[in-house]
């Protein structure tokens, strides 16, 4: 019982945290998806253990606790991967971006000599 | 009259950029030349502009591949016909600059790759050197069934068709491999000749052993799934 306690706690606690971080805009709701579920995931599987045994006599766990291991496992690994998508995604964006502003410099610099005023770009 | 930008990626080669730009202009008056400034935390920026050569600047440093996919995107958008990519080291001897531009001018090929091995065998390699260079051969002559000598080699020079493949898509780090097989599936040819190095006058070969091992592994699994990805 007191484990089950302290399991509903923490859920519910992982959940306030992610609430509380999209609030203040330091978590953005697209990336939020999957930690809100696995919040839920945890907080329903902690009120209803009974899903828990079932689900671990389902798939052959001799001990339920191993088959929460294994899916919070399984759940952090997806998350990872999806950073690493993410990480990815964003480091090719961000060496498009970098280009795009060393060709613009290049051209203010240009358009700025051709010009006949005086330089500020350059240290 | 056909415009020829000659891309020198430099990072931190203060010893060796004043050279490489003298003797480049030295080797091929009527060029531009281009260095991107990879990030450079010495003189190479300053010494760059004291020689009156164009530059662009990264703000940080993005590695290799980034380096020369900003030149190649000068290129395209300033109209030039041919592209030279020469290394800010000196390594490369820019008198072979005009043989190895003479292929891409008469239009016999997209891609000319300066070899230091096709010629004399002037230059000496260590075991692990040989055996990369060796892999990559096996691994391009795989993708393409063509022989390359020389397939790390960054002495190269191409067309405004390489210019526009590149300036699109090129691969990040360790380019020069993958650059060859991406070439070949978007249907350029591509060609060697025999080229001197001389070698590294400034700087330390950006290659140890766990690199060159990372190397093979990374080119190779780039190469695997990117057989896979088809043409977009």
């Amino acid at each position: 019982m007191n484990i089950r306690l302290t399991a509903i706690i923490g859920s519910s606690f992982l959940l306030l945290v992610i609430f509380e971080l999209i609030r203040r805009k330091y978590l953005r709701e697209r990336y939020a998806l999957l930690w809100i579920l696995s919040g839920i995931l945890f907080l329903s599987l902690s009120i209803r253990t009974d899903i828990l045994y079932w689900i671990s006599n389902l798939l052959g766990f001799t001990v339920p606790s191993n088959a929460l291991f294994f899916f919070s496992l399984l759940f952090l690994l997806l998350i990872i991967l999806g950073l690493s998508v993410i990480t990815s995604r964003l480091s090719e964006k961000n060496k498009v971006l970098t280009q795009k502003v060393v060709l613009l410099e290049k051209r203010v610099n240009d358009l700025e000599k051709s010009h006949g005023t005086t330089n500020h770009c350059n240290p | 009259m056909m415009k020829i930008l000659v891309i020198v990626p430099a990072y931190n080669e203060e010893r060796t950029i004043r050279e490489v730009i003298r003797s480049v202009r030295a080797a091929l008056p009527p060029t531009d030349i281009l260095v991107v400034n990879d990030g450079s935390t010495d003189a190479t920026g300053a010494i760059v502009r004291e020689e009156g050569a164009l530059i662009l600047e990264h703000p940080y440093n993005m590695g290799i591949g980034a380096t020369m996919q900003t030149g190649f995107l000068y290129a395209l958008k300033n109209g030039y016909h041919v592209a030279v990519q020469i290394d800010g080291d000196g390594q490369h001897n820019p008198e072979s600059l005009p043989s190895l531009i003479e292929p891409i001018i008469k239009g016999k090929t997209n891609l000319v790759i300066g070899s230091r091995y096709l010629s004399d065998g002037g230059f000496k390699s260590t075991l692990l050197r040989k055996l990369g260079i060796k892999f990559f051969t096996n691994l391009i002559w795989i993708f393409t069934s063509q022989r390359v000598t020389d397939p790390t080699s960054g002495f190269r020079s191409m067309d405004r068709k390489g210019i526009a493949l590149f300036a699109d898509e090129y691969p990040s780090d360790y380019p020069e491999v993958e650059a060859l097989i991406l070439a070949h599936k978007r249907g350029l040819r591509f060609q060697e000749i025999p080229t001197r190095m001389r070698h590294r006058q400034g700087g330390v070969t950006s290659i140890g052993f766990l690199s060159a091992i990372y190397y093979m592994v990374k080119v190779t699994l780039s190469i695997s799934i990117g057989f896979f990805r088809g043409s977009r």
